[in-house]
């Protein structure tokens, strides 16, 4: 039996009804541009005895698209960090004008042009002077990679603080959200929130996550934990013997190797694999040149017609080669061009074809000094290509989420402008409803005779 | 699926895509490079650098080669003074045999075939650029005066023949030593003409043809030594000719690893700027959509 209150009753039903559409519809175009925001609905239902009852507001997300935008994140992160640090090092490596590999070039041809005029003091010079730039290519290059290691540490620090403090806030969203369902309260700004922080920290580290009664369970490494409901698990950090920052867990145990992804997995990436390896391949490069180099100076005479004494200075390790070698002197006559003892040994040119020979013949390494230095290049062209490579793909991959993401849970102000033309139409429609009965009910009561 | 309502970072991302392809092409024209850092090509940058060595020793193979060729000329051109002037010590020998002079002529003759014996031996100490001709390794005269000496000069040089690298396998021989030029066994020119003038001061007329026989079979030696700088000069012209192949042809594998060919270049360039400005309008258009412009106000 419906009488003209429960018609009224339905009217302002409806007026909640559309006030509260219209309050979402709001919101959503006030956060049409908060990165990580997802847009909101109201759930509405027709209520048992007529009329419309709202049953929730709830936020529209895609909860697999966030894992793979974490993911991706991750690896685009790690991508990059590689990118900037290894375009620095790229640099140490010209192809054109003064490189190592030019160095080295030079010096062989300038040893070459004793081979026409042995006793030349010039052209003796010219060789020392170019050995001198050699020798330098090597400390300077070798110091040019130590010092990206250096900045790549400060990185490291950086990075496990911003973890961090991204953990302790997300153990408070965590603590919050509980907070909210035990009150029956909407928790669809935390969550977002909350996701957002998540893929904050997935660009920083891999992460994985772990949803639970007490909120999100977040972990690191091999299981490192970050995040155990409303608590948060610090990282710390120290220098190991070679002053390389490590990151530790919570109770110190080192879990540098484990971290892969994100901008800190990148930066360890590089500056514990790639640096190493090239600083390796210069090392080997220094010492087995300068050895190979010294032993054919000992089959010869210098200018002065004494055996042939070492040109350069290089540590007996590999290790550090590159760093200190250096001349051991900076006297032409010292290049052991000739075959002949004594005297007569100035104007002889038997020597140099050895000294020459050490250009291309192979190192103990397996490959001449030229193709070492060659292939120096390469491996530094090769690691900065294939982090571009990755930092692309992973780039457009994270667009093409980003979209879907987009497209199930981004505003767009055009439907939520038609939405509220909708939702105020209703409106109105509502309140001449409640403007009608309120004049039926006048009607009614004039009805009545008065004074009576 | 629902459509996309935030467009704006696509579109942000194909205007970046496309700016950094202009980039790219630009670079490219304006380098002529395909590669200008190793991440562009790793293996192209490192086999170009491998090039640019063999094409540095070219250069220097070259330019030892001419060095070499001047030095065996000028070598060559001693011998051809040196032939010339004991052809004129034959014939003073051969004028002094006859018994027609007397020793007063004799004498005036022998003084000068010693004029042309220190001539010989001044062209025996020629300088090329410091390096001594026909001293071996030695620098510095490679005859000097020497009382004691049966010729009166004595060597100073040694034994050393240098081997000019000119080729990464190739050297040619750049010097005769002056001992075996010039006091071979075989025909010593110094001992011949030495001889010549000793016997024109005491010797019989027999004992001066004797001696002259003595200088043509050292001109005849000597002349032979033409030969050893001929096979020099003719082994350098080869080989410059060679290097000079090789040097197009280690340029062009350059330029084919590392180079771009300028009308593709170009051209990829062009369709960049003109993708680029297309993107640039649909963005502009695209980005000023919205249902409020055409709302009533």
């Amino acid at each position: 039996m419906t009488s003209l209150s429960s018609s009224l009753a339905i009217a302002s039903q409806s007026l909640m009804a559309e006030q509260a559409e219209i309050s979402v519809t709001n919101n959503n175009i006030a956060n049409a541009s908060t990165t990580g925001y997802s847009r909101e609905q109201v759930e509405l239902e027709e209520s048992p005895n007529n009329g419309v009852d709202i049953t929730g507001i709830t936020s529209v997300q895609d909860e697999l698209l966030n894992i793979q935008i974490q993911q991706q994140t991750s690896q685009q992160s790690s991508a990059n960090a590689q990118v900037n640090a290894l375009t620095q090092v790229e640099d140490l490596f010209p192809s054109t004008g003064t490189s190592l590999s030019s160095s080295l070039s030079t010096f062989f041809t300038s040893l070459t042009a004793l081979s026409a005029n042995p006793s030349n003091t010039a052209s003796r010079e010219t060789v020392i002077s170019n050995a001198q730039t050699l020798v330098q290519q090597f400390n300077s290059i070798s110091s040019g990679l130590t010092g990206p290691a250096s900045a790549l540490n400060t990185d490291v620090t950086t990075d496990v603080a911003q973890i961090n403090q991204l953990s302790s806030e997300a153990a408070s969203l965590n603590q919050q959200i509980v907070q909210q369902q035990s009150a029956g309260q909407p928790t669809a700004t935390f969550t977002d929130q909350l996701n957002q922080l998540e893929t904050q920290l997935a660009g920083l580290t891999n992460i994985s996550i772990t949803h639970t009664a007490d909120g999100d369970t977040i972990s690191t490494g091999n299981g490192t934990p970050l995040v155990l409901g409303s608590e948060s698990y610090a990282l710390q950090t120290n220098t190991d013997a070679s002053g390389n920052t490590q990151v530790l867990d919570a109770s110190g145990n080192n879990i540098t190797t484990a971290i892969t992804g994100g901008d800190l997995g990148g930066t360890i990436q590089v500056r514990d694999n790639d640096i190493p390896a090239l600083q390796t391949s210069l090392d080997t490069l220094a010492n087995q040149f300068a050895t190979a180099f010294n032993s054919a100076q000992a089959s010869g005479y210098d200018a002065n017609g004494n055996p042939g004494a070492a040109l350069f200075t290089v540590s007996s390790t590999v290790a550090g080669s590159a760093a200190t070698i250096s001349l051991t002197t900076t006297d032409p006559t010292a290049i052991a061009a000739s075959s002949v003892a004594g005297s007569d040994a100035s104007g002889s040119n038997g020597n140099v074809a050895n000294l020459t020979a050490v250009q291309n013949a192979a190192l103990p390494a397996g490959q001449s000094a030229t193709g070492l230095a060659s292939n120096l290049v390469y491996q530094v062209g090769s690691l900065t290509s294939t982090a571009t490579a990755a930092s692309s793909a992973a780039s457009l991959s994270l667009t093409s989420l980003s979209n879907q993401q987009s497209s199930v849970s981004g505003v767009s102000i055009d439907q939520e402008t038609a939405n509220l033309l909708q939702y105020q139409q209703a409106y109105e429609a509502a309140a001449k409803v409640v403007s009608t009965i309120s004049t039926l009910m006048t009607t009614l009561m004039n009805m009545i005779p008065s004074g009576s | 699926m629902r459509f996309v309502p935030n467009i704006t970072t696509d579109v942000i991302a194909n205007i970046q895509q496309s700016n950094q392809s202009v980039a790219t092409a630009l670079q490219q024209v304006s380098t002529g490079q395909r590669v200008n850092v190793p991440s562009d090509d790793p293996a192209a940058a490192a086999a170009d650098l491998q090039l640019q060595a063999q094409s540095a020793n070219i250069d220097q193979y070259t330019s030892n080669a001419e060095s070499v060729l001047s030095q065996a000329q000028s070598a060559d051109a001693v011998i051809s003074s040196v032939v010339s002037l004991l052809n004129q010590a034959v014939t003073m020998g051969t004028e002094g045999a006859n018994e027609v002079n007397n020793p007063s002529n004799r004498a005036s003759i022998a003084t000068d075939v010693q004029g042309i014996l220190s001539s010989v031996v001044g062209l025996a100490n020629t300088n090329y650029q410091g390096v001594s001709l026909f001293g071996g390794s030695a620098t510095g005269q490679a005859f000097t005066a020497d009382a004691s000496s049966p010729t009166g000069y004595t060597y100073n040089g040694n034994n050393a023949i240098n081997q000019v690298q000119v080729g990464s396998s190739v050297t040619v021989q750049a010097n005769i030593p002056g001992n075996t030029v010039f006091d071979s066994p075989s025909g010593s020119v110094l001992g011949a003409l030495s001889g010549l003038a000793t016997a024109l001061n005491t010797g019989t007329s027999a004992q001066i043809a004797t001696a002259t026989q003595a200088v043509t079979t050292a001109l005849d030696y000597v002349s032979q030594q033409h030969t050893v700088y001929n096979s020099t000069v003719s082994q350098l012209t080869n080989q410059e000719s060679f290097l000079a192949q090789d040097k197009v042809s280690i340029s062009s594998n350059e330029n084919a690893l590392v180079g771009v060919d300028m009308a593709t270049a170009e051209e990829t360039l062009s369709q960049a700027e003109i993708s680029n400005t297309a993107t640039l309008t649909a963005s502009a258009k695209v980005l000023q959509n919205s249902l409020l412009n055409y709302l009533p106000n």
